[in-house]
């Protein structure tokens, strides 16, 4: 926007400057075009006066003629008096004509030539003075006289009309030389004035619509202002910006406000800057800042500040290079309130740390079950089986009970204190992942229980699984605890069977994983004909310690289900469970194709 | 005659299970002669006197007090004097971790401590008529836990 703003501008100066120099242009022809015209009108007024004067000249001396005419006539010299005047008049004319014609030699000349014929016709009238119409009418010479009078009157006559036809010609000339000029110029102007007038309305409206853009980028420049600011105060950071080349700084009025003041309160510069910071930061920060100057460039920097109310914030600051449109360096930065931050991290920390405690508090136990109680326990057993051995001969038939009775408590304790190991080491961090033929592992829980089977004859039916990625350990031990879980719950009306039938699912399409956020699942299913259990007690019999039967019936510790979901957990999968009472039961695996 | 005894010593602080060691051996009947030892500094100031006779099959109880079994089969290990000693750790658990540590360490086989007097003695006549030098070369870490 700025750009295209600033070419605008260039184009406008460029028309202002044109018009003015039109204009300028015009002025200075219009100033000459008057002078013409004037100059035309002084030609006319001279001809004119020429002209006048030539004729008067001719006057006089027609009155001068007629003058003599009356005298000779009536021999009265009272009739001569205009012919006196009449002599001085045209004296006085031709002084004015040869002030007028001083620039026109040809005229100059003819008025000459007029002033000879003149004096020749004033010569005449002398002599025509002499003779009277009474007395000398037959006189032959003032005839000739008369006649020679009459011959100098025409000649004069004839040079005054070819004097004024030449004054005529001249002006004539002048006038449409003059005209030449004058009859392109006006319209040429005119048409000049009006397309400046024509490109100065468009340099106005050009300046209109580039005011209205820039009020309207104007106000989308307040309004983004406005939401900076806001985000600002929103998630608490400040900007600043750093002229480099002049060392002169902006803060926003948000920084001021991190720093717990108002907008504006203290002059934005380093040193004002670090009287807020903490004093064990500010070596450090002057460093980090040294840096900044030298490098013209701030990687992320924390540091704490003391708030006026004693108050310590934790911020950091960031910022980068930029040359803005004048081409000037500046250092943009943001300096944000990562107090919270901070915080939550220790938390977060301390709960590590709690966490990591407890997990070693966790695997201290583990020992203390793994070897600790097992030993007590095994001397037990191991002292029971040097009794039965030994002293089998001195007990009494009910000591003999007892000391049974005493082994199964014994045998029990065994299966929990090993079930409850083997949870917790299911719980462990070090899961490795590999990929494992399932065929194997079914495999090896099959032999795992290979007494048991072959105890109770029980039937396994399998698919065929391919080879998917697990803890196969885990997928083992999975496997043969829903074998023997099948086994234990068995029917005692028929030989326990157990069908393993495996497939490839999308989650999308099985009703019992639609949580689930993978898009394919191995779905193995385990079906049984043995005791089942009614649907009501599907979820609670994965709860650990948690048995549907009394132990006299059935050995469960209540473990051994609670393992499964926690290995299928592991995998990220799932596993369901689902039985009739006296017909069966049966459990859904699920585990992710893709990890 | 006394050639032909297999020597052999215990290190365990359970007063019980040494007594139960003995009276394993007593009633297999094969020609041995055992020793026992309380804890671990015990038997390595036995083994290092100069009056001692190196046992064919030494068992290390791992969680003893001074001296932890680990700690002996260090010494023992680091000891050229003590090449031709099989070692079995006999220990009531059997953690991963500490069958790993012993193994590495260079221990011959793992056992764990039985809870019937009828497998104890299985155990032992097993571990103590086992030809180790033969044995060795064949140890894995699969047969190194005795599964009986």
């Amino acid at each position: 926007m700025p750009y295209r703003l600033h070419k605008k501008l260039w184009f406008v100066k460029t028309v202002v400057y044109v018009c003015a120099f039109v204009i300028l242009l015009v002025g200075g022809m219009t100033y000459k075009n008057i002078q013409s015209l004037s100059q035309a009108s002084n030609l006319v007024t001279h001809t004119y006066k020429i002209n006048v004067e030539l004729e008067q000249v001719l006057s006089y001396l027609k009155d001068a003629e007629t003058a003599q005419r009356g005298s000779i006539i009536t021999n009265d010299p009272l009739y001569l008096e205009p012919y006196y005047s009449g002599r001085d008049s045209i004296n006085n004319s031709f002084a004015e004509l040869r002030e007028l014609l001083k620039n026109n030699p040809t005229q100059l000349n003819n008025l000459k030539e007029l002033n000879k014929l003149i004096d020749v016709r004033i010569a005449c009238f002398q002599k025509s003075f002499r003779f009277s119409a009474v007395s000398d009418l037959g006189n032959p010479v003032f005839k000739e006289n008369f006649w020679a009078g009459k011959q100098a009157m025409d000649a004069v006559r004839d040079k005054v009309k070819h004097m004024i036809a030449l004054e005529n010609k001249l002006l004539e000339e002048q006038q449409s030389e003059l005209k030449e000029n004058l009859k392109v110029t006006p319209i040429f102007l005119y048409m000049v004035l009006l397309m400046c007038l024509l490109l100065m309305y468009g340099a106005y409206a050009k300046i209109i619509s580039n005011l209205k853009k820039l009020k309207k980028s104007n106000i989308e420049l307040e309004m983004f202002k406005e939401s900076a600011n806001l985000s600002e105060i929103v998630s608490n950071y400040g900007n600043w910006v750093w002229n480099i080349d002049e060392n002169t700084y902006i803060y926003s009025d948000n920084l001021y406000r991190l720093l717990g003041e108002e907008p504006n309160a203290f002059h934005p510069s380093i040193e004002n800057l670090l009287k807020f910071v903490h004093p064990k930061d500010i070596k450090k920060l002057n460093k980090d800042i040294k840096k900044m100057m030298e490098n013209e460039n701030l990687p992320y920097t924390y540091f704490r500040i003391v708030q006026k109310n004693g108050k310590i914030r934790h911020l950091k600051s960031f910022a980068k290079k930029v040359i803005n449109t004048d081409g000037k360096k500046q250092l943009i930065g943001t300096t944000s309130d990562v107090t919270e931050e901070v915080k939550s991290f220790r938390l977060l920390e301390e709960h590590n740390l709690t966490l990591e405690r407890n997990n070693k508090e966790l695997s201290a136990f583990n020992y203390v079950a793994s070897h600790d109680l097992q030993e007590p326990l095994r001397k037990i057993q191991t002292f029971l089986s040097r009794l039965e051995e030994k002293e089998a001969e001195n007990l009494s038939e009910p000591g003999l009970k007892y000391v049974d009775r005493i082994k199964t408590s014994a045998t029990r304790m065994r299966l929990l204190i090993d079930d409850l190991l083997q949870f917790s080491r299911t719980n462990k961090a070090d899961k490795v992942f590999e990929k494992s033929n399932l065929n194997l592992l079914l495999e090896g829980a099959k032999q795992d229980l290979a007494e048991a089977i072959s105890n109770e004859k029980a039937i396994i039916n399998a698919n065929e699984f391919p080879i998917v990625k697990v803890i196969p350990f885990q997928i083992q031990q999975l496997f043969a605890n829903l074998i023997g879980n099948s086994i234990k719950y068995r029917s005692l009306e028929r030989t326990p069977e157990i069908t393993i039938t495996y497939s490839k699912v999308k989650a999308s399409e099985e009703s019992n994983i639609k949580k689930g956020k993978k898009d394919n699942y191995h779905k193995i299913t385990f079906i049984d004909n043995g005791i089942g259990f009614d649907n009501a007690y599907a979820k609670k019999i994965f709860v650990l310690f948690n048995r549907l039967h009394n132990k006299d019936e059935y050995s469960g510790t209540g473990i051994g289900l609670s393992i499964c979901k926690k290995i299928i957990e592991n995998h990220k999968g799932f596993i369901i469970a689902k039985g009739k009472p006296g017909i069966g039961a049966k459990f859904t695996i699920y585990l992710p194709a893709k990890l | 005659m006394k050639k032909d005894f297999i020597h052999i010593i215990l290190a365990d602080d359970d007063e019980d299970d040494r007594m139960f060691f003995t009276d394993a051996f007593d009633e297999l009947k094969i020609g041995t002669k055992v020793k026992t030892f309380n804890d671990g500094i015990y038997l390595m100031d036995y083994l290092n006197s100069n009056n001692c006779e190196l046992p064919h099959v030494l068992f290390l109880d791992l969680n003893m007090p001074r001296k932890s079994g680990l700690e002996c089969l260090y010494e023992i290990k680091a000891n050229p004097k003590f090449n031709d000693i099989a070692i079995a750790i006999y220990s009531t658990s059997a953690s991963e971790e500490d069958i790993e540590k012993t193994f590495v360490q260079g221990a011959n086989i793992y056992i764990k401590k039985p809870s019937s007097f009828k497998v104890l003695k299985k155990v032992l006549s097993e571990v103590v008529t086992t030809n180790w030098q033969y044995h060795t070369n064949g140890l894995n870490k699969d047969n190194f836990l005795l599964r009986l």
